[in-house]
């Protein structure tokens, strides 16, 4: 536990030490922030029958930074280790593997939810600026807070397994992005039209990132998604705990 | 401190250390000879348990290397080759972060970083981001690393690769210092180094383990046959003929002649200095005298005698 935190602090330091840190949060918040006012706007201009949140967190431009964020927050986790060798030094020193994986992964945690979290922080910045009525209702927000909280656990899972894999830190990123990616567009296999009688659209849908949060987003707690991205993040992190035992014996 | 028997290590398709067994008692500063690809750097991965061997076992500090490996490495400094460091940490940063990690507690490491940083010179430095220092600095901070929880044992794969001669010397006089304190095993190419510092050297050449003496004993033993030079005025063939007489002497050959000036190749029976017997001669003969040396063979001659390979191979 104790070597834990003092791997976890570290990497949470050296992420706020690095430039990459403060980009990725300002260009995220921008491009959220411009999304919620034009959201706001539309909705003056014409009533919908879903609410802000749900506007929000179901457009394709919030999607399409979200899910960047994944390889540019868990690229350099282990590749850049392998890259300068220094993930000798580090389990040549009385440290456990797992304790390893998990330091690093929950720091990967703390970054993204630093990222993410101004963005929930608009709502009520929001209300309290403009004294309104709210536009969603508080089941819907924490509904979602809590959806993206769990998908970011179950995609930077994916992301320190990629890490884990190659030295190359493009070829992690590349490795999360396609990931994640696919994740989400098992939602839309829909659109691809179905074959009648086929159960796989049902089964890959019921996958799928956008499923999931349009539940969420209504301000339904599933327990279902929530034990599936538990449990996968889970088994991604076992693999990448026995990728990096592998070294020990592989060629 | 170090027990190795028949540690293995098998790659796909080839055998990068075959069976090797070698002991380092404590307070040993031990070399670790070979050329490259000899397989030294994947013996001390498996000694720091980064590596895993294919069959054979080994204990550290009295703890098996599988079994016990937190405290295989809880009593080990190991600094790996080419010193990996983060460098975009500061020295001080990086060596609390390392002896917080090496189990060391708050107000310990204080201490123990001050006393680190003082043994490998660093304290002007203590501020400066790693990534900035020279090439030298950056190999103490690596030592400085290796040394900060004052281990038992210190595991140092080829600490002076890339150094300059004023450098090396310096690390020299330093890793001899610490061998008051901790036994060392060094791996390195720089025989000199070996032949100052260290008290035993083993040689291990493509997996195999050559040698395990001391340094002095490996040399003795080229120099069995060893060779004597005379360098006299006068007719040679008359001197080489004088000299076979002697006792001891195997073969005499010449080396050349330069006018007046030959230069006779004595080739002796082992461990006989037939020096004194010589010179009688020339006195005797009243020979023109100018050299009469016995060469001795230094380590680098023991090494390349025990891992020579032919051209090409």
């Amino acid at each position: 536990m104790r070597t834990f935190f003092i791997i976890f602090l570290k990497e949470v330091k050296s992420f706020f030490l690095s430039p990459l840190a403060y980009v990725v949060m300002a260009l995220f918040c921008l491009l959220n922030g411009w999304l919620f006012v034009t959201m706001v706007n539309a909705m003056r201009l014409k009533t919908t029958p879903t609410s802000l949140i749900y506007n929000l967190f179901n457009s394709g431009w919030f999607w399409m930074g979200f899910v960047i964020l994944f390889p540019l927050i868990t690229m350099r986790l282990f590749a850049e280790e392998k890259k300068m060798g220094t993930l000798e030094g580090l389990l040549t020193a009385p440290v456990r593997t797992s304790e390893l994986v998990l330091a690093k992964y929950f720091a990967a945690v703390v970054v993204y939810i630093a990222i993410v979290s101004p963005v929930f922080f608009f709502f009520t910045l929001f209300q309290s600026i403009t004294g309104e009525e709210a536009a969603f209702h508080s089941g819907a927000f924490w509904g979602t807070a809590l959806g993206i909280f769990l998908l970011g656990l179950f995609n930077i899972s994916i992301g320190t397994l990629a890490s884990s894999l190659t030295s190359n830190q493009l070829i992690a990123a590349m490795v999360t992005f396609v990931g994640v990616m696919l994740h989400y567009f098992l939602g839309f296999i829909y659109n691809f039209g179905t074959v009648p009688g086929s159960q796989w659209t049902d089964a890959l849908t019921y996958f799928s990132t956008r499923e999931h949060m349009n539940a969420l987003t209504e301000g339904l707690i599933d327990s279902r998604p929530i034990v599936y991205y538990l449990s996968f993040s889970v088994v991604l992190l076992a693999m990448t705990h026995h990728i990096l035992e592998s070294r020990k014996w592989r060629a | 401190m170090i027990q190795v028997s028949n540690l293995t290590k098998r790659y796909a398709g080839h055998t990068a250390v075959d069976s090797i067994s070698f002991e380092v008692g404590k307070g040993e500063i031990v070399g670790f000879l070979g050329p490259n690809g000899a397989g030294k750097s994947t013996t001390l991965k498996m000694l720091t348990c980064f590596l895993s061997a294919t069959e054979g076992t080994a204990t550290v500090a009295g703890y098996d290397i599988y079994d016990n490996s937190i405290n295989v490495r809880k009593h080990v400094g190991y600094m790996p080759e080419n010193v990996p460091l983060y460098p975009d940490m500061r020295v001080k940063e990086y060596l609390t972060f390392r002896s917080r990690l090496k189990g060391l507690g708050f107000r310990d490491t204080k201490k123990a970083v001050n006393e680190a940083m003082d043994i490998c010179s660093l304290s002007d430095v203590d501020s400066k981001i790693i990534g900035t220092l020279s090439k030298g600095y950056k190999q103490r901070v690596g030592l400085a690393d290796a040394l900060v929880n004052k281990p038992d044992l210190l595991i140092l794969d080829e600490p002076t690769n890339g150094l300059d001669p004023n450098q090396i010397r310096q690390s020299r006089e330093l890793i001899k210092r610490l061998g008051e304190r901790h036994t060392i095993l060094i791996s390195t190419h720089i025989l000199s180094e070996v032949e100052m510092t260290c008290g035993r050297v083993i040689i291990i050449d493509r997996g195999v383990l050559r040698a395990s003496d001391t340094p002095a004993n490996l040399v003795r033993r080229l120099q069995a046959a060893g060779n004597v030079s005379l360098e006299i005025k006068g007719d040679a063939e008359k001197a080489e003929e004088a000299i076979r007489k002697l006792p001891g002497v195997k073969d005499v050959v010449k080396e050349f002649q330069r006018s007046e000036w030959a230069r006779l190749s004595i080739s002796t029976d082992s461990n006989v200095d037939v020096r004194e017997d010589v010179f009688g001669l020339v006195l005797k003969k009243k020979w023109n005298i100018r050299e009469l040396v016995r060469h001795t063979a230094s380590l680098e001659d023991a090494f390349v005698d025990l891992v020579h390979h032919p051209e090409g191979e």
